[in-house]
C-alpha cells in the first residue's frame, strides 16, 4: 500500500514537473516568463523541500533554475547563485540512481569518464540535465578557473548523452558539444571546425526548427572565423522562419530577438 | 584677386585639415578570443580613448586570431592593412630580437626576480621597439611555462625517453631541448591535445592557465615545479600610424593602454595563482626538480648557443644578467 502510494505520488510530481516546464517552454511572451517564473521556482523549491528525494521534481527544478538564470537574470551574482542551485538539484537527481558518477566527479578526468558508462538509457534525462546544469554553472562565472577546468568533464557527459541518443532534446546535446568546441579560436589552440560539425548536426536533428542552434552557430563559430556570409545567412533564416514547435516556442522567440541584435552589429563586427 | 587668394588658402587648409581633424581608426589584431578579460579590457580602453579624444581616435579590434598568427599580423601591419596587434614575446622578436629576452629558458627562478628585472628593463625593450618603428604600451605577463608530463620529471635524465612537444617555429624551445640532448616533436598548437590523446607526445610546456584553457590538464599527471620559460606579450601599434595622431591624443593612447596592460598583468598573475591551485585539486602532482638535476648546468650552454644564433644580442643579455645578479644579491642580503 505504501509502495503504491509512493508510486502514485511519483507519477503526480512527474507530470507536474513536466507541466510546469512545458507551460514555460511553450510561452511565446518572454516577459510573462521573466515575471512569472519566480513563482514556479518557489513552488518547486517547496515541493523539493517536502520530498528531497523526488527525482522528477529535482530535475524539473534544475531545468527551470538553470534556464531562468541563464536567460532572464542579468545580475551576475544572482545568476550564479541560481545556476549553483540548478546544479545541486541536477546532481541530486542523477546521483540518486547513479551515485558512482558523483563520487568521482571531482576526481581526475580519466577516472570520471568511465563512470558515465554506467548510466544507461533510463538515466538519459537525468544525465542530460546534470550536464546542462553543470555547463550553466560554468557559464555563470567563467572567470572561475576551477569551473573552467571542469569543461572537459561536461563535454564527456554530453558525448555520453549523444552516444545513447544523437537526437536527444531536438539536438540540444549536440548544440552543447558545438558550443563547447567553439570556445577557443585556432590562434590559441582551439579547433572550431569540430564545433562546426556539431552545429550542423544540431541543425539537422531539429530540421532547422531549433532557431537557437543557428543563432549560436552564427555567434560562436561564424564570428570566430570571421565568416560574415555564413553569419548573416544563418541569422536571416532565423528572423524569417515562422515556427511554433512545441517545446521550442519560448526559445525560438528569444532566438529571434538575439538574431536581430547580432544582425544589427554585423557590419560593425565584420567591417574590414 | 584677394578673394582668389583667400579661397586658395581655405582650400589649402581644407586639404591639411583631414590629417588632424577627422577621426583615425586604428585596426588592431589579437589572438585573444572575444569575451575574454583581455578583449574586455581592450574595448574598455578604446571607449575611454574615444571619449577623451572627442572621437578623434577610435579602435577596431580583430579578436580570436582572425588576422592570423603573430607573423602574418606583423606582415599586415607593414603593408598598412592593420595598424597594430597584441603580440607575444616570441612574435616581437621579428621586429626587435631583444624583445624576447625574457623568454630565455630557466633565466628566472621566481616572479620576484621577474618583477625586479622588468621594472628596470621594460622601458628599455619599449624603446627598442620604438627604434624599429613600433610603439609598445607595456608588457603583460602570461605566467611561467612548466613542464607537464605523464611521468614525473625530477631530473634531466627523466626527460630523455619522453616525447616532448615544442611549438612549431619556436627556436628558443627547440634549442633549449636540443642542447640537453632531447629531440622534441614540433607541432602546431591546435594539434597538441590530439597529440597528447594519441600518444604522439606525452610532455608539454605550458602555464597553468594555458593548460586548463586548452584542456591539456586532462592528459597529464605531473607538473615539474620549476619555471621553464616566462611568457608575456604586449600591444604594439606601428609608429607610422601612431604619429598621425595629434600629440595630446598620442599621450592619451599611451596613458590608457599603459594602464590596461598593467591591469592585465596583475590579473594574469592572479589567474595563474588560482589555476595552479586548480591543477593540484584536479589531481596533478607537483614535482620539484632535484638538486643536481643536470639541467641548470646546461642553461649557460643554451644561452651561449642562442646568442651565437643571434636570437638576441650579447649586450642585452649582459643587462639582464646584471639585474638578475643584483636581484639575487639583494635577496641573499635580506
Amino acid at each position: 500500500m505504501v509502495m503504491l502510494l509512493a508510486g502514485c505520488a511519483g507519477m503526480v510530481t512527474q507530470r507536474m514537473g513536466a507541466t510546469l516546464s512545458s507551460a514555460i517552454l511553450n510561452q511565446d511572451d518572454p516577459e510573462t516568463v521573466r515575471a512569472g517564473a519566480p513563482a514556479y521556482l518557489l513552488l518547486i523549491d517547496g515541493l523539493i523541500a517536502d520530498d528531497p528525494q523526488d527525482k522528477n521534481m529535482l530535475l524539473a527544478g534544475a531545468r527551470l533554475y538553470g534556464a531562468y538564470a541563464a536567460v532572464f537574470v542579468d545580475d551576475r551574482e544572482r545568476a550564479l547563485r541560481m545556476a549553483k542551485k540548478a546544479r545541486d538539484y541536477a546532481r541530486r537527481g542523477l546521483c540518486a540512481d547513479y551515485p558512482q558518477v558523483c563520487k568521482v566527479e571531482s576526481a581526475p578526468y580519466d577516472q570520471f569518464v568511465p563512470s558515465l558508462h554506467e548510466v544507461q538509457v533510463e538515466g538519459l534525462d537525468a544525465l542530460y540535465v546534470y550536464g546542462s546544469a553543470w555547463a550553466g554553472r560554468i557559464q555563470a562565472d567563467s572567470s572561475d578557473w576551477a569551473a573552467i577546468a571542469d569543461l572537459p568533464k561536461v563535454e564527456a557527459v554530453m558525448r555520453r548523452v549523444v552516444a545513447m541518443d544523437p537526437e536527444y532534446d531536438n539536438g540540444r546535446a549536440q548544440l552543447y558539444l558545438a558550443v563547447l568546441n567553439t570556445l577557443v579560436p585556432p590562434s590559441v589552440g582551439g579547433r572550431p571546425e569540430v564545433g562546426r560539425g556539431f552545429f550542423e548536426k544540431a541543425i539537422a536533428v531539429s530540421q532547422g526548427k531549433d532557431l537557437m542552434a543557428k543563432v549560436e552557430f552564427a555567434r560562436r563559430y561564424a564570428r570566430m572565423v570571421f565568416d560574415r556570409e555564413l553569419h548573416d545567412r544563418l541569422l536571416h533564416e532565423v528572423v524569417t522562419t515562422e515556427t511554433r514547435v512545441p517545446g521550442l516556442v519560448l526559445s525560438n522567440v528569444l532566438a529571434k530577438q538575439e538574431a536581430r541584435k547580432l544582425l544589427a552589429t554585423s557590419a560593425e563586427y565584420f567591417m574590414e | 584677386m584677394r578673394l582668389m587668394t583667400l579661397r586658395r588658402i581655405l582650400c589649402g587648409l581644407a586639404l591639411l585639415l583631414p590629417l588632424h581633424a577627422t577621426a583615425a581608426t586604428l585596426k588592431i589584431a589579437t589572438a585573444a578570443p572575444d569575451g575574454t578579460s583581455w578583449m574586455e579590457a581592450f574595448r574598455k580602453g578604446a571607449d575611454e580613448i574615444k571619449q577623451r579624444t572627442a572621437g578623434r581616435v577610435e579602435f577596431r579590434f580583430y579578436p580570436g586570431g582572425v588576422m592570423g598568427n603573430d607573423k602574418s599580423v606583423l606582415r599586415k601591419i607593414r603593408i598598412g592593412q592593420l595598424h597594430g596587434g597584441a603580440i607575444t614575446g616570441g612574435g616581437l622578436a621579428e621586429i626587435y630580437p631583444d624583445a624576447q629576452i625574457y623568454s630565455l629558458p630557466f633565466i628566472f627562478n621566481s616572479l620576484a626576480e621577474v618583477d625586479y628585472v622588468r621594472t628596470r628593463m621594460d622601458p628599455l625593450l619599449m624603446q627598442g621597439l620604438e627604434t624599429q618603428g613600433f610603439v609598445g604600451f607595456g608588457i603583460s605577463e602570461g605566467g611561467f611555462a612548466y613542464l607537464m608530463s605523464n611521468q614525473p620529471v625530477e631530473k634531466l635524465d627523466d626527460l630523455k625517453p619522453l616525447k616532448v612537444w615544442v611549438p612549431e617555429g619556436d627556436v628558443i624551445s627547440h634549442t633549449a631541448f636540443q642542447s640537453v640532448g632531447i629531440h622534441p616533436v614540433s607541432l602546431p598548437l591546435t594539434d597538441v591535445l590530439t597529440g597528447l590523446q594519441t600518444g604522439l607526445i606525452d610532455t608539454v610546456a605550458a602555464s597553468a592557465v594555458g593548460a586548463i584553457a586548452l584542456q591539456w590538464h586532462t592528459r597529464v599527471k605531473h607538473l615539474t615545479d620549476t619555471p621553464l620559460i616566462y611568457i608575456y606579450g604586449t600591444l604594439v601599434v606601428s609608429a607610422k600610424a601612431f604619429n598621425q595622431l595629434q600629440p595630446p591624443d598620442q599621450a592619451v593612447v599611451r596613458e590608457v593602454f599603459g594602464k590596461v596592460l598593467a591591469q592585465l598583468n596583475l590579473q594574469s598573475r592572479k589567474d595563474e595563482v588560482r589555476a595552479r591551485e586548480v591543477l593540484l585539486q584536479q589531481g596533478i602532482g607537483f614535482v620539484p626538480l632535484k638538486q643536481g638535476d643536470g639541467w641548470h648546468d646546461v642553461v649557460d650552454e643554451t644561452t651561449r648557443r642562442l646568442t651565437e644564433k643571434q636570437v638576441f644580442s650579447a649586450e642585452m643579455l649582459g643587462v639582464l644578467q646584471k639585474h638578475l645578479g643584483d636581484s639575487r644579491a639583494g635577496a641573499a642580503g635580506r
